[in-house]
């Protein structure tokens, strides 16, 4: 009876410890994006609001013959999946080149907590202006002094793309470095002494046992890599603006744009709800790959 | 540890290889730094000039001149603020009752949350902006906090409960049998255990906050104009005045950067909380 009492109260008390927060997002989450899927079934210009009206499928059919849209698409698939691969093969290179290194990690540690706390939009202007800028970009300057030619890196579509690249890859993987630095440092020492005295072997015993023992780290820092890449705005937007012409523009990019500067907010809508669709379904894949592989 | 004091080829390689990796990632920074100590003409100067007199005039131009970014500053420092208090009261409750109670749904509740943290912000901005439009919240520092918890709230219920699951289940039933009640036992017991990671928490909302642009871009204005929308502004309005900008970006990133090098351990502890013993979980 007692306890039976304990646990009625201990629900009930669980219920309103979580009531508020769960309101709240309620609230700030979804109400909006039900409104969100609301608009992907309307028309809803702000420059012709007279025009607004219910158009059913309208805006995602509309979808399959714009040639932004798939462009956007492919950029976006481009754009995750090479810096996601990028931040964690340095990343982790990085953490592996560090552990060698018995003093001064205090100094990786500082150099890397510095991009990962620097707002994107800051990060994507520092490199706009004072890297890749012609003329006065210090890059720009070192490409020319290395015989390379001036190079218009934000100025044409696939320097500028690689650039874009380039600027989230250098921002977050310091993040991955020192999330596999941390994987890395709280191994159990034996297996790790092993595979550093055996130094004939290193490359086997990397991937036949440090390998095995940072998956669960990788994996994690892929999945949160990803969702933020398929998010990515401010850098690019600071850096090139989704140009030249649409060179840089992901879907993020695309849907803000439809929205925001075509004022086509039900289109815009239809876009960000691909977009939604997408950043679940890769999460999901990247959950169940997760726990597939563990058992 | 091996002190093996012989200069190996290896060993040299090993240092070059980490120089370079350092360069390469303090370069951009050093570099705003270097450029926020030159005049306008040394800026434009070519070849870049690696010696030069330094001045501290864009500094003071960017503190007290006519685009002066402490407005900026100011609105940034209140919305963060805000998002950052409002976060930890709405989400210490909430993980405490995901990591420690009996909660009926409580896979369904963590799994909304979960999805929650995922929505693309751009999938936000759309609906809200014509939310707020209406209700007469755009440019308003209670539209911008209510926005900004989006993204704060879920990553902070997140945060705590794996501070909260570390705690050890006997203060808890000892407090119990004391006859304290449950929120009793909230506030005296659970709280003082995970004031590390409401401190972790602390340091991500308001980090997160600070540096936010999509929501901050389009839902501000000209009262609410926290300070990333500043500098993309500056950009826009003075063309080629980099070595301003550069000293009025270094400003307005003075805070995260103290923050991040004061909290470096808290922050690295927050980024692998997760990672390293997530693996396991689940």
């Amino acid at each position: 009876m007692v306890r039976r009492a304990l646990f009625d109260g201990e629900q009930s008390f669980a219920m309103l410890m979580v009531a508020p927060a769960l309101l709240v997002l309620l609230a700030t989450t979804t109400f909006p994006l039900v409104y969100l899927f609301w608009n992907s079934f309307h028309s809803v210009n702000l420059a012709m609001p007279f025009m607004n009206r219910f158009v059913g499928l309208a805006n995602y059919a509309a979808m399959a013959h714009d040639a932004d849209f798939w462009h956007a698409l492919g950029l976006t698939a481009i754009y995750t999946v090479s810096t996601v691969v990028l931040q964690v093969v340095f990343g982790l290179a990085l953490a592996l080149l560090v552990m060698e290194i018995p003093r001064g990690q205090w100094l990786f540690r500082i150099v890397a907590i510095l991009p990962i706390v620097l707002a994107p939009v800051v990060v994507g202007l520092f490199w706009r202006t004072l890297l890749l800028a012609p003329n006065f970009g210090i890059l720009d300057f070192v490409a020319k002094w290395l015989g390379f030619g001036a190079v218009n890196w934000l100025g044409s579509p696939t320097p500028a793309l690689i650039s874009v690249i380039v600027i989230h890859t250098w921002q977050w993987t310091p993040f991955a470095f020192l999330v596999m630095l941390a994987s890395l440092a709280s191994l159990p020492t034996e297996v790790y002494e092993a595979a550093r005295i055996d130094r004939a072997g290193a490359l086997r015993r990397f991937i036949h046992i440090t390998l095995p023992l940072l998956r669960p780290a990788i994996v994690i820092v892929v999945i949160m890599r990803a969702m933020i890449a398929l998010s990515a705005f401010a850098a690019i937007f600071a850096a090139t603006g989704g140009g030249p012409g649409t060179a840089t523009e992901i879907l993020n990019l695309y849907a803000y744009r439809t929205s925001f500067v075509k004022l086509d907010f039900g289109y815009g809508s239809a876009l960000a709800v691909a977009l939604l669709l997408i950043t679940l379904l890769v999460s999901s894949v990247l959950f169940i790959m997760r726990t597939a592989r563990v058992r | 540890m091996a002190t093996n004091a012989t200069i190996s080829p290896r060993r040299i390689a090993l240092y070059l290889a980490a120089a370079i990796v350092v360069a390469i990632w303090a370069f951009p920074i050093l570099w705003a730094i270097v450029v926020s100590l030159k005049s306008e003409s040394e800026v434009l100067a070519y070849p870049p000039r690696v010696i030069f007199t330094p001045t501290l005039a864009n500094y003071r131009d960017a503190l007290f001149g006519g685009f002066s970014i402490l407005p900026s500053f100011f609105t940034s420092f209140i919305v963060s603020a805000a998002t950052t208090v409002l976060t930890i009261v709405f989400a210490v409750p909430a993980a405490y009752a995901f990591a420690r109670l009996r909660l009926p749904g409580k896979r369904a509740i963590g799994f909304y949350t979960l999805v929650t943290q995922m929505i693309p912000p751009v999938g936000l901005v759309i609906p809200y902006f014509l939310i707020l439009s209406k209700i007469g919240w755009l440019d308003s520092y209670q539209g911008m906090t209510t926005v900004f918890l989006t993204f704060s709230l879920p990553f902070a219920i997140w945060l705590m409960v794996s501070y909260m699951e570390d705690i050890p289940r006997e203060m808890e039933e000892a407090a119990f049998l004391d006859k304290a009640s449950r929120l009793q036992t909230l506030w005296h017991v659970i709280l003082p255990q995970v004031r590390g990671g409401i401190a972790v928490t602390v340091i991500f909302v308001f980090l997160n906050a600070w540096n936010e642009f999509l929501f901050a871009v389009q839902l501000g204005g000209n009262k609410v104009r926290p300070v990333t929308v500043a500098m993309y502004g500056f950009v826009s309005v003075e063309q080629t005045l980099w070595a301003k900008l550069a000293a009025a970006a270094l400003i307005a990133m003075l805070p995260v950067v103290v923050i991040g090098i004061a909290a470096q351990r808290q922050i690295v502890k927050g980024l692998t909380v997760g990672a390293v013993k997530g693996g396991g979980r689940r």
